[in-house]
């Protein structure tokens, strides 16, 4: 199946919650039962999916796949999270909306088209951002986030447009190449808050709720992200030039981000600024990936992106949770909040262990790879062990759970399960065993009866240990993708089967980039009549374009990936269209 | 050059130029619904009917949304700070090195004039975006600027395809519906200017005020304490009036 279900059902499902916002109970529901459909219709989108609308091409890959349904998983989760916590209106329907624009933008194949649906898709977080009733400041605060997303929309669109036609006598000014390289890189580190592009992040840490948090500054970005990653493969890499300065500039932010971020994270008493300075320091390390131009830098990359944003939406999670039962996120009024919280004490270890890792570990290996093509050694070595320090934060969070019960705690709900009646006891007074039997099904029956009349109530009652629950559901879940469960280092490492050609393939000059012509050339053996599957062969890389790297600097030397390779069996061969051998 | 490219460009350049140095908020989106009607048609070969068709819509919609956001709004915008002739002017020079400069190095698959129109827009709406001190000056700008990005990319790569046409329509509602977001939520607390508490003192160290929507919680919290003052008033008046 293609992801035509997948989108069809976010924009429906995203629409009508928003539409319903004035009722907020029916508009979470329609977006929990739509973040159900995609969870549905996500499993089964096919890797080697396609289909052409309007001349531009949406095509499926094991990664989609797999953001896709973790997307719609955690989603699901952080609304049940907030639900049962704070009940923040609009954020329900954005995050749905924001997840299906994230992934139209992963599968359209056009990075030029893809990159407007990515800046789209974060506008509609505005929504949450600058909230009518909050304080006068969050209009400042919606507004800084416009400005921030609409400088790196344009960054983003110009790059690929720059590069997206014969490039003909740019090849005698290299430095186009580079500003357009740097532009879109740029663009990444806006959408992400890096340093020193964090100022309007860290103020929608100060208006937007805590439950939107990760897809504005993560979930959003990171598909921004990938889309750079394969725009670079495809138009930047096969120019096989040098981009010294440009690739020491991007590596530094990265860098920079991710120590600083840390750091930033540790002295905040906010715990929403907590998260989003520790997004903005894991961040670093997807814009430390667009510094190398090595295929190498394919499948950590995409590893990290998919760790960090599931470890921070679990993060996220956890917040909400603190709020909502103890009415605060200010880390100085929650003394022992871990005392009166365990289940959420367990959650926030999970969250440690799948952001910080050991040597071994999926995570750690992916930014170990990262540091080391994207830095020289020792400043490789300090980035990678640098997320160790993180152990300050989550321990000085977890110190401050163990302290003696605070005012702000005691008063606070606690996971301690209860329920709002005493279960009522009927006394027998039948004296036969028939007559005891009798009353014994009366007594059951009206005792459900009494048990499902309370539920709604013993839910509320019960909220914080649901909310619990459900947090812990979202660090085991990060565990498990830091450690490289659920098939993460291989659908990172799988090559998309449909990618559009770049600028290195020979194209007609009179022939728009991204015609149905254009298209054509890059699609697979013909579909099976309209359902829009990719035959089998079209997994291979060599049926995506041209199999030969012939930029306009000419053919590459060292060209060594072997055309026609299986996708998913040639690590090295990402985006497939320029056949990255050709860096 | 084209002729009629080049009278819808000036027409588009036009809407941006009563968009930017306009305050009566009706004028300003006025200018952007130009603006928005006449970006599409700046391309060779011309769009199909169902794409113009669903940027129509598009702008419509996403002028709606504006005015939506701006309903019974009495206030003006901080406008231009040089006149609209000088805007017009630096509109004028930037468009003239956008057709000199078609392809920006190298062969351009679309018409010069969407460069030209593209590289107007972008100059007239980098200061609004970047030192606007109202919602709907800034929007303004955001809204310009990407429809700049939209034309230079045009004028580089050729005509857009009919999916593209859908996403950029998506694109012009989704910034026009966050501008009308951030317009609404300015003149709910007060007017279209934008408030930055942590930023009217330099020199203030600190921790900046927390601007999210109050929770339930903290609502009953806030009903709490106004109900304590309420009833420690009532029980202070009479004996003031009796010490009276």
């Amino acid at each position: 199946m293609t992801v035509i279900p997948f989108l069809v059902a976010a924009a429906a499902a995203g629409t009508a919650s928003l539409l319903a916002r004035t009722h907020r109970g029916l508009s979470t529901s329609i977006a929990v039962f739509g973040l159900i459909v995609m969870i549905a219709t996500a499993t089964a989108i096919g890797p080697a999916a396609s289909i052409e609308i309007g001349g531009s091409r949406l095509a499926a890959s094991e990664w989609l796949r797999l953001y896709a349904i973790l997307g719609s998983l955690v989603g699901l989760l952080l609304v049940l999270v907030d639900v049962t916590a704070l009940h923040e209106p609009d954020a329900p329907g954005v995050i749905v909306l924001g997840i299906g624009a994230a992934v139209l933008a992963l599968a359209l194949s056009d990075p030029g088209v893809a990159v407007v649906a990515a800046t789209a898709g974060g506008l509609a977080g505005v929504l949450v951002a600058a909230p009518v009733g909050a304080a006068a400041r969050a209009a400042f605060v919606g507004a800084r986030e416009i400005r921030a997303l609409t400088i790196a929309g344009t960054l983003s669109i110009l790059a690929t447009a720059w590069l997206a036609r014969p490039l003909g006598d740019l090849v005698a000014a290299p430095a186009v190449f580079g500003a357009a390289y740097l532009a879109f890189a740029a663009a990444v580190a806006i959408r992400f808050g890096a340093i020193p592009f964090h100022l309007w992040a860290a103020r929608v840490a100060d208006a937007a709720p805590g439950v939107a948090l990760p897809l504005l500054m993560a979930w959003g970005p990171a598909a921004f992200a990938a889309v750079a990653l394969v725009w670079i493969d495809q138009s930047v890499a096969p120019l096989v030039l040098p981009f010294g300065a440009e690739r020491a500039l991007i590596a530094a932010v990265g860098a920079v981000s991710i120590l600083l971020g840390l750091v930033a994270a540790w002295i905040q008493d906010d715990l929403e600024h907590v998260v989003g300075y520790t997004i903005v320091a894991d961040a670093g390390f997807a814009v430390l990936g667009l510094a190398v131009l090595d295929p190498a830098i394919w499948e950590p990359t995409r590893v990290w992106l998919l760790v960090f944003v599931v470890a921070r939406s679990a993060l996220a999670a956890w917040v909400v949770a603190i709020h909502g039962g103890f009415g605060t996120r200010r880390l100085p009024e929650l003394s022992g909040w871990a005392r009166r919280a365990p289940g959420l004490g367990v959650a926030l270890a999970a969250i440690a262990i799948a952001t910080i890792g050991w040597p071994g570990l999926a995570a750690w290996e992916a930014r170990a790879t990262i540091g080391t093509l994207a830095l020289p050694s020792l400043l490789a070595g300090l980035v990678t062990i640098a997320p160790v320090a993180s152990l300050a934060i989550y321990g000085r969070i977890l110190a401050v759970g163990l302290e003696p019960v605070g005012q702000t705690v005691k008063v606070g709900r606690g996971e301690r399960p209860s329920w709002p009646t005493p279960m009522p006891s009927r006394p027998m007074v039948g004296l036969t065993g028939v007559e005891r039997t009798f009353e014994k099904a009366g007594h059951a029956a009206g005792g459900a009866l009494d048990l499902a009349w309370t539920v709604p109530a013993g839910i509320r009652r019960n909220r914080m240990g649901l909310a619990s629950i459900a947090v812990l559901v979202l660090g085991v879940l990060a565990v498990a993708v830091a450690a490289g469960g659920l098939g993460v280092p291989a659908a990172a490492r799988a090559v998309p089967a449909i990618v559009e050609p770049g600028p290195g393939q020979p194209t007609e000059p009179s022939e728009p980039a991204g015609s149905p012509s254009a298209s054509d050339e890059a699609s697979p053996a013909p579909s099976d009549g309209g359902s829009g599957e990719a035959s089998p062969a079209a997994g291979s890389p060599g049926a995506s374009g041209s199999p030969e790297a012939s930029g306009p600097l000419g053919p590459s030397p060292g060209s060594s990936a072997p055309a026609g390779s299986p996708a998913g069996e040639s690590p090295g061969t990402p985006g497939g269209s320029a056949e990255p051998s050709a860096r | 050059m084209n002729l009629a490219l080049a009278g819808i460009a000036a027409i588009a350049v036009a809407g941006a130029v009563l968009a930017v140095s306009g305050r009566d908020p009706r004028a300003i989106v006025l200018g952007l619904l130009v603006v928005l009607l006449a970006a599409p048609l700046i391309s060779s070969p011309w769009p199909g009917p169902l794409p113009i068709l669903a940027r129509i819509a598009a702008a419509l919609l996403a002028t709606r949304l504006l005015v939506i956001g701006l309903r019974g709004e009495t206030g003006e915008s901080g406008g231009t700070g040089i006149g609209w002739p000088a805007e017009a002017l630096v509109a004028a020079a930037a468009a003239v090195a956008g057709f000199g400069s078609h392809g920006l190095g190298a062969a351009g698959l679309g018409p010069p004039e969407a460069q030209a129109a593209g590289f107007a827009l972008a100059a007239i709406a980098i200061a609004p975006l970047l030192i606007g001190r109202d919602a709907l000056r800034l929007g303004v700008g955001a809204v310009l600027l990407l429809q700049a990005a939209t034309l230079v990319r045009e004028a580089l790569d050729g005509a857009a395809t009919d999916a593209e046409h859908l996403v950029l329509a998506v694109l012009t509602i989704a910034v026009c519906g966050a501008v009308a977001v951030v317009t609404t939520a300015a003149r709910a607390a007060g007017g279209l200017g934008m408030i930055d508490e942590g930023a009217t003192d330099r020199r203030r160290r600190g921790r900046q005020p927390d601007a999210h929507r109050p929770t339930e919680r903290e609502r009953d919290r806030e009903r709490d304490v106004e109900g304590e003052r309420g009833r420690r008033r009532r029980a202070v008046s009479p004996d003031q009036a009796s010490a009276e």
